[in-house]
């Protein structure tokens, strides 16, 4: 059979390569594109009993206890770069004649101090522990300074003891990250 | 991050059923016809594929978002991540992204004197998909907090990537007046095969209790997650690409993995204008056993923060290394375990089925009556009909549902066109031509044409072509 099918071939190919097309897109709006998570995380937790205020062995009054851990993840490349605002909160419940000053106190590795925050825990008693909440809000130029620490001391101090106090001290804590990728 | 979610998105856009070749399906002018089902009619003599240009398959989809609806600049007075998130939630975890690329590299066929059609060849394929991880999506994109005791699904992570050569010879034979039967023995040779399926697990974080340490308790629940890989590990050693791509040479070549398998196909005149097809491909298995990595995961794990003791300490002494050993707590509870064992991969077992309605005018140059053949089915010019197609994918089989209509023009040019509704769309219009031209075998097949007036509304894009020289029987 001698046909000469040149042009319906022709004809199939230009259908597509003509009516083929990518058109009322703009892809430059991935420029636009903003991840925005909101990340909970918990932070630290504790459990201070009145007697961790007192020193049997020397009969005196400890009227500050401190505990350092490192958060290594806070100084990251990444999250420095990626994390806008940072909502601490801090439940303490205590149930310990006392009023306590609580102290956060933010160092880079080189023990500088970047960033620091405290409050105060109302005393409780025994039988009727009592509940306070603490929000720290850091943004702005402060998740800068927040973001170059890599540990936290945590302090907690007491104005007075005696061996006879009873009660305890507990913390629990969380952050929510508002990060923008 | 961006740069990453750009190509992510662009690969998501550009990545139909893949494999679903329902243009191709049933036309008997096409020699590479033996390949959807090995016991079609055939008419002719010998046929032999042009290397390495006797078929050239492509297919991508997604089956719930297209370029356009991320992209679309008309809808742009919308925010594009309202977009993304609109989409992400209308989504399911059986919505997948799918590439199926073939590239014939020999076929040829003849008829035996003992009048068995053997045909064989060498094919290339590889295979993609990969099912969207809905509920990771939405934890990447919106975080936990809005999502307190939310259980996460972990086992909506599913995906198998396979890039192979595939050695094939099959036989076709007529039996009687109105049945075709054929069989093709298939030998596999994986280049390269990833696969996560099967995966479970939860992560949630719950809002801890009166017994609970801290806030809440983040927490891994029943995770059991693999991930086999096989021709992978050992690329990764290679020092450059030539290395690598010669690697992958030896494997094309009966060097990589090796698996068996079958095709069975059938065609039965049911009338003189009724015709029935039936074909089972790849119903098979690779045996992977050499360059082997099996990564799993198995863990019930919660984390409650860090627990602060306040030692006593006593002359600068440091105190308590809290944070590596949550690390090293994680390592431990969290194991990621490297194994070396075999695995056996089940091919993705496609079933296509056709019933036609023969019509118009002989095209064998008989007329209505032929006398010579009073029970088999009389070639006609047009035909009519409804074809079945499915693939067993990780999540269960995905479907598609074909009516056609074939229609040959004349002696040289034949066509079909195919109305398709599957997981992607209930639009799919397809178009298919064959020409003959002396002893020269032309075709190309796409659907969802409606489509290519603008690439970026298509969720899937299948298009097939191919050269081929062919002999006719006397």
């Amino acid at each position: 059979m001698k046909t000469n099918l040149s042009p319906v071939v022709a004809g199939f190919l230009l259908f597509f390569v003509f009516v083929s097309c990518i058109k009322d897109t703009d892809f430059d709006q991935v420029d636009n594109v903003d991840l925005t998570p909101t990340i909970d995380l918990d932070l630290i937790y504790f459990n201070l009993s009145a007697s961790d205020f007192y020193d049997p062995a020397t009969s005196t009054s400890v009227l500050t206890v401190s505990d350092t851990t490192e958060l290594r993840f806070l100084n990251d490349i990444e999250v420095q770069r990626n994390l806008k605002r940072a909502e601490f909160y801090f439940k303490f419940t205590n149930s310990i004649e006392r009023e306590f000053q609580a102290d956060f106190q933010f160092l880079t590795p080189q023990n500088d101090t970047t960033y620091t925050a405290q409050t105060v825990v109302a005393q409780g008693t025994v039988s009727n522990p009592i509940i306070t909440e603490f929000i720290e809000n850091v943004e702005g130029a402060d998740i800068v300074d927040l973001t170059q620490a890599s540990k936290v001391i945590v302090s907690v101090t007491i104005p007075s003891s005696n061996a006879n106090l009873e009660g305890a001290l507990n913390l629990q804590s969380k952050v929510t990250y508002y990060v923008e990728l | 991050m961006k740069i990453l979610l750009f190509y992510s998105l662009a690969l998501l856009g550009v990545v139909g059923i893949a494999q679903n070749k329902q243009v191709l399906y049933g036309m008997e002018d096409i020699p590479q016809n033996l390949l959807l089902n090995p016991g079609t009619k055939l008419t002719q003599k010998a046929h032999y594929g042009i290397p390495l240009l006797s078929q050239i398959h492509l297919n991508v989809g997604t089956s719930g978002v297209s370029v356009h609806d991320i992209f679309g600049a008309s809808n742009a007075t919308e925010d594009i991540n309202t977009r993304i998130r609109d989409k992400i939630f209308e989504m399911s975890s059986k919505d997948f992204f799918t590439a199926t690329q073939q590239l014939e590299l020999i076929n040829f066929g003849w008829l035996a004197k003992n009048k068995l059609y053997f045909s064989g060849g060498i094919y290339e394929e590889l295979d993609f998909v990969f099912y969207f991880p809905r509920d990771l999506a939405i934890l990447v994109w919106e975080g936990n907090s809005d999502y307190i005791n939310y259980e996460f699904d972990l086992g909506e992570i599913s995906t198998t990537a396979d890039l192979m050569t595939v050695y094939h010879f099959g036989v076709n034979k007529q039996i009687g007046k109105k049945l075709t039967v054929g069989l093709r023995a298939k030998l596999y040779s994986s280049m390269a095969s990833f696969k996560s399926t099967n995966n479970s697990g939860k992560f949630v974080t719950r809002l801890g209790d009166n017994d609970s340490p801290n806030i809440y308790e983040h927490s891994l629940e029943n995770v059991n997650m693999s991930v086999e890989t096989s021709g992978i590990a050992s690329l990764q050693d290679e020092e450059n690409s030539s290395q690598v791509s010669s690697e992958i040479l030896g494997r094309a070549l009966l060097g990589g993995n090796l698996g068996i398998g079958f095709d069975v196909g059938m065609t039965y005149d049911i009338t003189r204008d009724i015709t029935a097809t039936a074909s089972i491909l790849d119903f098979g298995a690779i045996f992977h056993t050499k360059d082997v990595e099996t990564y799993q995961a198995r863990t019930n794990y919660t984390l409650d923060g860090i627990e602060l003791i306040f030692p006593p300490l006593a002359n600068e002494e440091g105190t308590l290394p809290y944070y590596s050993d949550l690390e090293d707590e994680v390592e431990r509870e969290v194991p990621i375990d490297t194994l070396y064992n075999s695995y056996t991969q089940m091919l993705p077992m496609k079933v296509n089925a056709s019933i036609a309605y023969n019509f118009g005018r002989p095209t064998d140059g008989g007329t209505d009556c032929n006398c010579m053949n009073m029970s088999g089915s009389i070639p006609k010019n047009q035909s009519i009909g409804l074809q079945y197609y499915s693939v067993f994918r990780p999540k269960g089989p995905q479907l598609a549902g074909t009516l056609f209509y074939y229609r040959r023009f004349a002696s040289f040019l034949a066509a079909k066109a195919t109305y398709t509704v599957d997981s992607y769309t209930a639009s799919n219009i397809g178009l298919g031509l064959v020409a003959d031209v002396g002893k020269f075998n032309f075709y190309i097949a796409a659907d969802n044409l409606l489509a290519y007036s603008n690439l970026a509304k298509a969720k899937s894009v299948s298009l097939q072509l191919g050269f081929n020289i062919k002999i006719d029987r006397e």
